[in-house]
């Protein structure tokens, strides 16, 4: 019988991680996700039956630290030369399971990035935030806060808006920053988060990149305020919520990197976000086609499976055939982080266009075979019992996340076709 | 009030009784639904119920289509397909599942009250129910999956017929049904298959657990299994194809109808959010920018483009002299292309108008990804689209092995 490890891979380039952690973490979905997932919708805001799942993953298996360097109590993810390839594999695996998981999972390491990945490790910092994941067992949490209340995701337009939009405010004040601000949405913020990476601005309203600020703030800070989770379509693994920072005081040093390249190494959370995102669908997309090649084979159409009928043979062909490239692409563009020699540095703007162009094009490719797979199962397609109708609600919210469709088509026609004002 | 009046439906066959019930029914979903959803969310003891009553029982739905001495309004002719497609978009634009719910009763109720061929034995039995001031008439259709067999069989018995089956899937409402409309092979008959009503308090039915779906939150979904359940004769409401198919076609005129006002509530959700969404910065919103505009104008479309066509669905069906019967083969495939089609429309226009609203569209709060969840829900009622056009390429083509 065919298997989800039959779809292609290009087997040269995978991680020496590859085998033993794709092992690990489905064994991990197999004993703490898969027979608790159809409960996890009404777990959405106590996560007593998730957080169990997330404390074997993060703590007890100790993924959280991969990317931190091995003497600070890490994997020294960040300084090898397959970040990409291997923490593909991760996330597919985990998505394969339930993608909201995969989401807050994979988050933890999105601000990280900013200090943890070669050439630009900002070896202070993550002295000062190792301990925070890598000396306990219990699951820990970070976030991005880049959202605002009036312009979403738009901060992320930066070609057009140059973060002239961006309202949350750094300003130093003696050896300390001083931040005010609202931001909505973040993955892993409703209360969960540990350390928080700040979109800020240090001068309102300013198209200067140097006025462009990430800056650290661990959760516990006086003056973050976290408000309760949302309650959304899908995705309960994954909460999101608002925070406020009242003259939240953080050390000067607690800035990235500084002018300019604070805004320099951001685009390379793009890129993470936009491989990760391609990774969630491929591997939820793997789980469909588990489930689905077991409905058509049990039910039958005039006597005989339903896979056997030509022209759902047709459909289930469009689905597997999709599945393969998103999973051949995932791989090339995991590659391509891996390979910044050959393929240019990770935060560079054709990096973040390709990773956009193949995130909304797998996106549209699983949406559209998902309602397609819902449909072959008649009335069993909106059966939480039958998971397919789960993918579709969580990848659908994979599909409109970071800017949504739209910002994907602009980044990539201003790429491509070199256009100047879009 | 709503923005329905912007999509276009040819007026000439919309008559008072029309017009009026639409704002009536517009009216109904605003204070008993969107008013309170915030709050109340999907819940069904506190939501749904409540306005269901209201609407089924005060208003006095479940007591449109049925006739006058029987305890009914007496709009109980071909032309009520029109009044029923009204009434539906405006119900669904308040909740899918509750209209839905209206679909199948009004798809049970011209199977035995149409005028010129009412089942008079079958509306005496069905009047206490349906013309009841307290109890919901609540019909869960049970049909078959897959466009294949029958899920039950019903044995001719003295007086009446036995029915037998064990875990069917009802195409809604199995948890929360007063009636079932079972769709049967019979046996000891000259009919090769008939729609059977069963009562859902009659011995021998039993409901199984409750299941989590996706949408039609107002649908309390669970198998069920009749084991040698006695139901009168005058309760086969339906006998033969004809009657079956005429069943059907009702039933995916109400679908189409329901998909239709879930996109009045879609394109109203995304209307506000093109009205004040920022993009690119300062002073330029959503609905001014080229990109979001076209995204907007297809959602636009495909609203537009799918009330026409379930008013011309409406309108074939509430024509026999012109058009055959509504159970004719012909008409039941163009009711099946039609609400299909329809269903296609409203799963590609929330998705759309979610993509432009980004996290909001997938947030509880903005109540757009209800309407997406829902009428994705509904369209799985039609069953595989695939099988379904066997269906259509019989018709067109002449298939005959298909």
């Amino acid at each position: 019988m065919r298997t989800i490890d039959d779809f292609t891979r290009p087997l040269e380039y995978l991680s020496p991680l590859d085998d033993p952690l794709g092992k690990i973490v489905r064994e991990w979905a197999e004993e703490h996700v898969i027979p608790y997932r159809r409960s996890f919708d009404e777990d959405w805001k106590d996560h007593e039956l998730i957080e169990p799942a997330f404390k074997v993953l993060m703590g007890e298996l100790g993924l959280q630290r991969v990317l931190f360097p091995e003497d600070l109590g890490g994997w020294g993810l960040g300084h090898s030369n397959y970040a990409g390839t291997a923490s593909y594999r991760l996330m597919e695996e985990v998505a394969r399971a339930d993608s909201g998981m995969a989401v807050a999972f994979g988050v933890v390491f999105w601000p990280l990035v900013m200090i943890c990945m070669e050439p630009h490790v900002n070896r202070t910092l993550c002295e000062e935030f190792a301990p925070i994941f890598c000396n306990t067992t219990e699951p820990r949490f970070a976030a991005n806060a880049m959202t605002e209340p009036q312009g979403g995701a738009d901060i992320e337009n930066f070609e057009i808006v140059k973060g002239s939009t961006i309202r949350t405010t750094a300003v130093l004040d003696g050896d300390e920053w001083v931040i005010n601000g609202h931001k909505l949405w973040p993955t892993n913020s409703g209360g969960v988060c540990n350390l928080f990476g700040v979109v800020c601005t240090t001068n309102p309203g300013s198209e200067d990149p140097n006025d462009f600020a990430f800056i650290f703030v661990p959760a516990d800070t006086p003056g973050v305020t976290q408000g309760p989770p949302y309650e959304k379509a899908g995705m309960a693994a994954d909460k999101n919520g608002d925070i406020w920072f009242e003259n939240v005081r953080v050390p000067a040093h607690y800035r990235a990197h500084g002018p300019g390249l604070d805004l320099l190494y951001f685009k390379e959370v793009i890129t993470f976000g936009n491989m990760g995102s391609i990774a969630f669908v491929g591997g939820a997309m793997m789980n469909v086609y588990e489930r689905l090649y077991q409905f058509v084979s049990e039910e039958t159409y005039r006597g005989r499976p339903l896979k056997e009928h030509d022209a759902v043979a047709g459909v289930l062909a469009d689905i597997a055939r999709d599945i393969d490239i998103i999973r051949i692409v995932g791989y090339q563009y995991a590659r391509m982080i891996d390979r910044p020699d050959l393929y240019g540095p990770r935060w560079d703007d054709e990096m973040v266009a390709k990773g956009r162009a193949y995130k909304y094009w797998a996106c549209d490719r699983a949406i559209e075979d998902l309602g397609k797979a819902m449909n072959l199962m008649s009335t069993y397609g909106a059966d939480r019992d039958w998971d397919v109708e789960k993918h579709w609600r969580d990848l659908k919210i994979v599909q409109l996340w970071m800017g949504g469709k739209q910002l994907c088509q602009a980044e990539v026609a201003r790429w491509f076709f070199e256009c100047e004002t879009l | 009030m709503g923005d329905s009046k912007l999509f276009p439906h040819p007026r000439e066959w919309a008559g008072e009784l029309e017009s009026s019930l639409a704002e009536t029914l517009e009216r109904w979903a605003e204070s008993e639904l969107m008013a309170k959803r915030l709050e109340l969310k999907e819940s069904y003891a506190d939501l749904l119920e409540p306005a269901m009553r209201k609407l089924f029982l005060e208003i006095g739905l479940q007591r449109l289509l049925w006739p006058e001495e029987h305890g009914g309004d007496g709009h109980n002719r071909p032309s009520a397909a029109l009044t029923a497609a009204s009434a539906l978009e405006q119900v669904a634009r308040g909740d899918v599942g509750i209209a839905f719910a209206l679909a199948c009763l009004f798809a049970l109720q011209q199977s035995v009250a149409m005028e010129g061929s009412v089942k008079s034995e079958a509306c005496e039995e069905l009047s206490p129910l349906i013309g009841s001031n307290d109890k919901l008439a609540l019909v869960a259709p049970v049909l078959p999956l897959f466009r294949e067999r029958p899920q039950a069989t019903a044995k001719a018995v003295r007086g009446g017929w036995s029915v037998e089956a064990v875990g069917a899937r009802p195409a809604a409402f199995g948890g929360n049904a007063s009636l079932f409309a079972v769709l049967c092979s019979l046996e000891g008959s000259d009919h090769e298959m008939g729609i059977l009503a069963v009562p859902a308090e009659a011995k021998g039915v039993e409901k199984g657990d409750p299941l989590k779906r996706t949408g039609l939150a107002a649908d309390v979904h669970c198998p069920v299994s009749f084991s040698r359940v006695r139901v009168p004769e005058a309760l086969a409401v339906a006998l033969g194809p004809e009657e079956c198919r005429a069943f059907a076609a009702w039933l995916f005129l109400g679908i189409s109808a329901c998909c239709v006002g879930a996109m009045f509530s879609a394109f109203e959700i995304l209307r506000e959010w093109g009205d004040n969404r920022v993009i690119k910065g300062r002073d330029n919103v959503f609905k001014e920018n080229p990109l979001t505009a076209s995204v907007m104008a297809e959602v636009a479309k495909e609203v537009s483009l799918s009330r026409i066509l379930t008013w011309n669905l409406a309108r074939m069906i509430s024509l026999p002299e012109v058009y055959g019967p509504a159970g004719s083969e012909d008409n039941l495939v163009t009711a099946l292309m039609i609400a299909h089609q329809v269903a296609q429309s409203a799963e590609r226009a929330t998705h759309q108008a979610m993509e432009m609203m980004a996290s909001a569209g997938y947030a509880k709060e903005w109540n757009l990804e209800r309407y997406w969840r829902d009428v994705k829900t509904l369209q799985l009622a039609l069953g595989p689209y695939e099988l379904a056009k066997m269906d259509v390429s019989r018709r067109f083509y002449r298939a005959v092995t298909l």
